[in-house]
């Protein structure tokens, strides 16, 4: 089955795009847009990809990410399988979101559900019902008679003591997040150094900008902070994560960073820049372990998370030029380099 | 029976304000299966507004009607009137506000529950923190330098917070575990217990309010206990009363509101496809049997007086993929339908297989696990569930019939093949007449599915399939030749030379057809027509042999019986017996399963794949839901 799920991605690889694609891309005219979404394999962005609903198009670029991992689930069992379903879980989260957000401002339910992004095969949650619930404890509690109850306790007792949505959000990211790693235990064990690159660069940045926002942007004290934060074994442990929550400015933070993220840290002096070194960094992590002999789990989860990249870059252009966006302000939010460096 | 009923095409054209009342007017007889087939000029959707309030009422009235218990079956008033969209949100404020008094009840019944359990683990954590062996009215001192907190959090949390604690020079402890949460006490300096009071609301901490009378004296406690027990009890009682007033208050509202939801139901479900329209013109559009269309020019017009449009049109040939089916099946057969359905639908116009499904299941089933015995057990158990099965029981009860009969026939009860005397032939002793009239019973079918196929395509127009394709005339010639040669061959009949002679012209008619319904290159024509025209030859006789498998089971089923009795006949008395009876349920069990599989599979992929698409669409009408009928629907 490995040698199956190795060709898939392999072929699926050839679907990636190069840094030249999105500069063509960015100078292709309306006109020959469509047909150019098309030649790229992306004939679900194609049609419409001027319209003015942008969550049309984001809903889009997640239907076609669910498809490609119906295909990469088909051939794994156990844990692999598991770990790459939970993976696709994180768009439902952020629908569960969506729904306690409108109940929280009394959006109608009809409303609220042209909001959500269409889970097909990969949905668990019932909707319709969801969005038919009248407050947000209703949510909450059906929610926790759910499939993502344990995401959601927590979430619901820290929400009934502080009515604060932020605190609601933190939870539930910190829930799912929790579980991806949990997941992802067995799989850093039996497919080795190539998975645990992948998870490290992904919690390690998730925790890092969090960290950075939480104390920063949200001024919250150090324990709270490093409470919401990632269990984490990676390059960013609990008791650095405990340092550097302690220290008192973005500066002394970067400084205090191990190593190998420091040297990923030169020029930078904000958290838009963290942000986006450290998703570099990501990337090529996944890139080399795409292009590595690496178990095939790897390599297709390294391809999932450059896809999804790809597909936000191609967002960022369309929504781009349809903003009447300079190019160098689409570059910024596409985290590309400029045509030059390219 | 064998095909659907004749539909027509409906375009009903009338008044935004009245599409409510139409489409009440048509569920009212349960003929009017809703589509898009509105004119083009309707681009809008004016009815999904409507559905929209529909659902949040329908929503509402489903849980209240939860929380209230059940409610009598509806009686539709004569001339009930559908709510206009206006009359849908107005009660929905309505709806929302009884739902809110609800669940202000409800939740204040959830709040006297947790408050119980936090007594519950009051009671239990006082012993514990008797035995803590400190003095509880000095560490909860608010004046003190400690900030001390006292309370639970769930179990998996404790870790992380301890970590995020150490962090405000806070501890730690727990004292007890109970389910998921984990009873702690947290002491750090006051100066930063702001800080910890932030944390602990995040990580989803209770606090453990220690009353007063637990900080000086046991046997106070305790008498506190059992105050707040007796306070929390007359709160319940209140609570209770509470709701059933609330109940009573609403009752009539809430079956007002019911009768509405029903009543509105028919438009709502229209609007997912079948209703069009602009400005104040709406459209429904859909099939309606056609028997049915002037039962429902009348009904029209009694309630519109004219103020409607109805187009009604035959389906067009090359609509047929569109149509919905819609058979009526006899009483008896209603067990069956579910079988075919899990395969597919027929097409509107195909020919629908459950009769000959429902008998040619049953007859293999008994073939191949023919027993008096196994048989009655079958029937009984099938008849014993029959509350539970519902009518799907009616299968197990014929199936366990039919085996009866073919026991009779076989001459086995129980797998002894000595108590009774077979009425026509035990399959053990007549192997080879077995496995002939399966292949032959096999043959009968393949042909009687061609000719089924046939009738199908030449039906939906498709003429040249019918007459040249592997699965029409040409295909059911090469079929009866092949079979007239082979059993020329065998000595059955001697008819090789114009069996053959068939089988060529019928095989060449198929390769023929194939090479002209291939559109590619010299080479890839070649190849696709003598690779599709050997799979023509291949896949029939492979069909034909898989029949085998009905002797093959017969025969079977009188072996397991015999290696059971092998078995039991090596045991003392009781381990006969006892082997006996366990192989018998082994056999009901595993072979009877794994026949009603075969028997399944040889109908669905020797028989249905050849004739039957299976992607028809399913009549589906407007009905009322949960009323009374006045009007005999479809």
């Amino acid at each position: 089955m490995s040698a199956y799920l190795n060709t898939r991605v392999s072929l699926f690889s050839g679907r990636l795009w190069q840094p030249e694609d999105f500069n063509t891309l960015i100078k292709t005219p309306n006109a020959e847009m469509a047909e150019a979404l098309a030649e790229r394999g992306l004939p679900q962005l194609a049609a419409g990809f001027d319209s003015l609903d942008h969550r049309s198009l984001e809903q889009r670029i997640i239907s076609e990410m669910l498809d490609e991992t119906k295909v990469l689930i088909r051939p794994l069992t156990g844990a692999e399988r598991n770990f790459l379903i939970y993976w696709t879980e994180r768009f439902e989260v952020s629908n569960v979101k969506t729904l306690l957000r409108g109940k929280m401002t009394g959006e109608r339910p009809a409303a609220l559900l042209n909001r959500l992004t269409p889970m097909g095969a990969f949905g668990r949650l019932d909707v319709q019902d969801l969005a038919h619930a009248e407050d947000v404890s209703e949510l909450l509690r059906r929610l926790e008679a759910g499939p993502y109850s344990g995401i959601v306790r927590q979430a619901r007792r820290a929400f009934e003591e502080s009515h604060d949505p932020f605190i609601l959000d933190a939870a539930l990211d910190r829930g799912y997040y929790e579980g991806l790693a949990h997941r992802a235990q067995p799989l850093e064990n039996s497919a080795g150094a190539s998975f645990r690159r992948l998870m490290g660069s992904l919690i390690d940045r998730i925790n890092l900008v969090w960290l950075l926002r939480y104390r920063f942007n949200y001024n919250l004290p150090p324990a709270q902070v490093y409470f919401l934060l990632v269990a984490s074994h990676y390059s960013l442990p609990s008791s650095r994560l405990r340092e550097l929550a302690a220290l008192g400015s973005l500066e002394a933070i970067l400084v205090a960073l191990p190593d190998s993220l420091r040297g990923l840290m030169r020029d930078v002096n904000d958290i838009p820049g963290v942000f986006a070194s450290m998703e570099r960094a990501a990337v090529e992590t996944a890139d080399k372990v795409l292009h590595s002999g690496a178990p095939a789990i790897s390599r297709a989860f390294a391809y999932l998370i450059l896809r999804e990249r790809d597909l936000r870059s191609v967002r960022a252009v369309l929504r781009g030029r349809h903003l009447g966006l300079p190019t160098a302000d689409i570059r910024l939010a596409m985290y590309q380099p400029s045509e030059g460096n390219a | 029976m064998f095909r659907a009923e004749p539909l027509v095409k409906i375009r009903l054209l009338m008044l935004a304000s009245e599409a409510a009342d139409a489409a009440l007017e048509l569920a009212r007889f349960g003929i009017y299966s809703p589509a898009q087939y509105a004119p083009e000029a309707l681009s809008e959707s004016p009815a999904e507004a409507y559905r929209d309030a529909w659902l949040e009422a329908e929503s509402r009235v489903s849980k209240l009607v939860e929380r209230c218990g059940s409610l009598p079956e509806l009686t539709l008033p004569e001339g009930a009137a559908a709510p206009t969209l206006a009359d849908l949100e107005e009660l929905n404020i309505w709806l929302k506000g009884v739902w809110n008094a609800c669940l202000a009840a409800h939740e204040g019944e959830s709040r006297i529950q947790e408050e119980v359990r936090h007594l519950d683990g009051l009671e239990e954590t006082m012993g514990k923190l008797e035995r803590l062996n400190v003095d509880l009215a000095h560490l909860l001192r608010p004046d003190g330098l400690l900030a001390v907190n006292i309370g639970s959090l769930p179990t998996d949390s404790v870790k992380r917070v301890g970590e995020a604690l150490s962090m405000t020079g806070s501890l730690v402890t727990t004292f007890d575990k109970i389910g998921d949460q984990a009873y702690a006490v947290i002491a750090g300096p006051r100066d930063r217990h702001e800080e910890v009071r932030g944390l602990l609301s995040q990580a989803g901490w209770r606090e453990l309010p220690v009353p007063q009378e637990l900080r000086t004296h046991p046997q106070a406690a305790r008498v506190w206990l059992a105050e707040e027990r007796k306070r929390v009890e007359e709160r319940t009682g209140a609570e209770c009363a509470a709701m059933d007033t609330l109940r009573g208050q609403y009752r009539t509202g809430l079956e007002e509101a019911r009768l509405r939801v029903t009543l509105g139901r028919p438009l709502a479900e229209a609007a997912i496809v079948g209703v069009r329209g602009r400005g104040g013109l709406v459209s429904l559009s859909g099939w309606i049997p056609r028997r049915r269309v002037n039962e429902s020019k009348v009904a029209l017009e009694a309630r519109f007086h004219g103020r409607y449009w109805l187009d009604v049109e035959e389906p067009k040939a090359n609509e047929a993929d569109q149509v919905p089916s819609l058979v009526h099946y006899p009483s008896w057969l209603m067990p069956f339908v579910p079988l075919v359905k899990s395969y597919g639908v027929p097409r509107y116009g195909e020919f629908d297989p459950t009769l000959p499904f429902a008998f040619t299941y049953l007859l293999l089933f008994g073939a191949m696990f023919g027993d008096v015995g196994h048989g009655a057990v079958i029937l009984v158990l099938a008849a014993a569930l029959y509350k539970r099965l519902g009518r799907t029981a009616w299968v197990g009860i014929a199936a366990g019939a039919v085996s009866m009969l073919f026991g009779l026939l076989y001459g086995s009860i129980f797998g002894y093949e000595d108590i009774i005397e077979p009425v026509w032939m035990s399959p053990l002793h007549h192997p080879n007449k077995m496995l002939i009239l399966a292949v032959s019973f096999g043959v009968g079918f393949i042909v009687l599915t061609l000719l089924v196929n046939m009738r199908n395509r030449l039906i939906a127009g498709h003429t040249a399939e019918a007459l040249f394709d592997s699965t029409g005339l040409a295909g059911l010639l090469f079929y009866l030749g092949a079979v007239g040669g082979v059993a020329s061959m065998a000595g059955a009949v001697n008819l090789a030379a114009p069996s053959w002679m068939i089988a060529i012209l019928g095989i060449c008619i198929v390769a023929g057809f194939k090479w002209a319904e291939t559109h590619a290159g010299l080479g890839e024509r070649v190849l696709v027509t003598s690779i599709e025209t050997l799979e023509t030859g291949i896949n029939l006789f492979a069909n034909t042999l898989s029949f085998m498998r009905v002797a093959a089971f017969s025969l079977n089923h009188v072996a397991l019986a015999l290696a059971i009795f092998t078995l039991a006949n090596g045991m003392g008395t009781g381990g006969h017996w006892l082997t006996i009876v366990l192989g018998n349920v082994v056999i009901i069990v595993l072979e009877g399963g794994i026949v009603a599989i075969q028997a399944l599979r040889l109908m669905y992929y020797e028989g249905f794949s050849r004739f039957f698409s299976g992607d028809g669409i399913e009549f589906v009408p407007l009905k009322l839901v949960g009323v009374k009928q006045t009007v005999t629907p479809v």
